[in-house]
């Protein structure tokens, strides 16, 4: 994925291959129903040419449909290839025509909204008008038991005053315990390999072993429902 | 005179600062729900020369004032224009005409990678996720949102600009898109 900082090119103005194709047959005046796509091929390769400070495979789109254009001149001026044409699983000029009309609209329909949208006509809705009410059936007991939760979460030590950098687990050591309490009681629950107090980094190191344990065929998990705690079984080997 | 039910469903609209489904108007204004439509229509026709425009998305409703007024509003709120480069505007015009569509719909048509393009109306919150489609690798699906009909003025999905080839008019334009890249 590409970060918000990610690179986006584009080439003397032209966003992308059909972008620059269209860009052609417009600069031409030619119609896009009739024109011989073939026919713009020199065309289209003297831009391309001009590509070659683009990463590859920004410049690989480009020259696909240059050898798709370039294909299609070949067989207007050598009939007897033909034949060939069965066997070429690649667009028909119609394909690669209506692909071409297609984006002629969607480019028709960008500019549209781009006026819209210089033309600052916007509409706006009311802020802040309905105030934050809490949810309706709330039960008292529920908040009650909610806050007690709330109160233990903050009442308990800091990770980082508990655990000492030498006390840190690591993901192995914990695969290894895992596997030896697996070996001896065929099957145990997370919340017991948590045990009472966990920190964070316990947690997420007993959790990382034991998806790494699934991953090598050694335990089974099963979860009953939504939220139940999780049971690690030792696989049975067939 | 309008009726007392469009005042009514006009009184919620005015106090609610988020769009109102059609099925909690008719909740609280206790009509049923084809009633709330013909006193949405009514309250839609009363606005005509005012300030203010019924808008909706889907079957959520919404007051927002009309677009020839943004300049006040937008001095009033210290509010920024909106600026989307071209290459943003032709996914966004893709997912606006033909959602919801996944990525891969999208790249077909424009032929070049879009997840940057993506990225960013996301973040604009033009566009959002519109759930998943049933089909291998359940790709995920992308529709508009409200903050792109406030910001290109428009009262609902119906009053996208139309431009001059319509869709369909063509043979093989307009059509179910697949993965057509060679």
């Amino acid at each position: 994925m590409l970060g918000p900082e990610g690179p986006h090119v584009t080439v003397e103005g032209f966003d992308g291959p059909l972008d620059l194709l269209l860009e052609l047959v417009e600069e031409k005046k030619l119609d896009i129903l009739t024109v011989k796509l073939g026919d713009l091929a020199d065309a289209y390769l003297a831009r391309v040419r001009a590509l070659d400070a683009l990463p590859a495979d920004e410049v690989s789109a480009f020259l696909a449909l240059a050898s798709r254009l370039v294909l299609l001149k070949a067989r207007s001026l050598l009939p007897s290839l033909l034949p060939l044409a069965e066997m070429d699983e690649g667009e028909s000029e119609e394909e690669l025509r209506a692909r071409l009309l297609e984006y002629a609209v969607v480019r028709e329909r960008a500019t549209a909204l781009g006026d819209r949208l210089r033309s600052g006509e916007r509409g706006f809705h009311r802020e802040g008008g309905t105030p934050e009410l809490p949810p309706r059936g709330g039960e008292v007991l529920a908040l009650a038991a909610a806050w007690t939760k709330v109160l233990a979460l903050a009442s308990r030590p800091r990770e980082e005053g508990m655990v000492a950098p030498g006390e840190r687990y690591s993901v192995e050591e914990r695969t290894a315990e895992i596997e030896a309490i697996i070996a001896a009681r065929e099957q145990v629950t997370f919340t017991e390999l948590l045990s009472t107090d966990p920190t964070l980094g316990w947690a997420v190191v007993t959790f990382i072993a034991l998806l790494d344990l699934y991953r090598r065929g050694v335990i089974d998990l099963e979860q009953i429902e939504l939220f139940a705690d999780i049971l690690i079984r030792r696989k049975q080997t067939a | 005179m309008r009726s007392s039910l469009a005042n009514a469903v006009e009184s919620v609209l005015f106090v609610a600062e988020k769009p109102v489904s059609r099925a909690e108007l008719a909740r609280v204004v206790g009509a049923t729900p084809k009633h709330v439509d013909n006193a949405l229509a009514e309250l839609a026709t009363s606005y005509q020369g005012t300030a203010l425009r019924l808008a909706h998305d889907g079957d959520d409703w919404q007051l927002v004032t009309a677009p020839e007024h943004a300049v006040h509003v937008a001095a009033y709120l210290g509010a920024d224009r909106l600026r989307v480069s071209p290459a943003s505007l032709e996914t966004l015009a893709i997912v606006a005409y033909r959602q919801p569509v996944t990525r891969a719909e999208v790249e077909a048509i424009r032929g070049v990678n879009c997840d940057q393009t993506i990225y960013t109306l996301m973040q604009r919150r033009l566009i959002e996720e519109r759930g998943r489609r049933e089909a291998p690798g359940r790709p995920i699906l992308y529709g508009t949102t409200w903050e792109f009909l406030e910001c290109f003025g428009l009262s609902s999905l119906d009053e996208l600009p139309r431009a001059l080839t319509p869709e369909g008019a063509i043979p093989g334009v307009g059509e179910p898109v697949g993965d057509r890249r060679a």
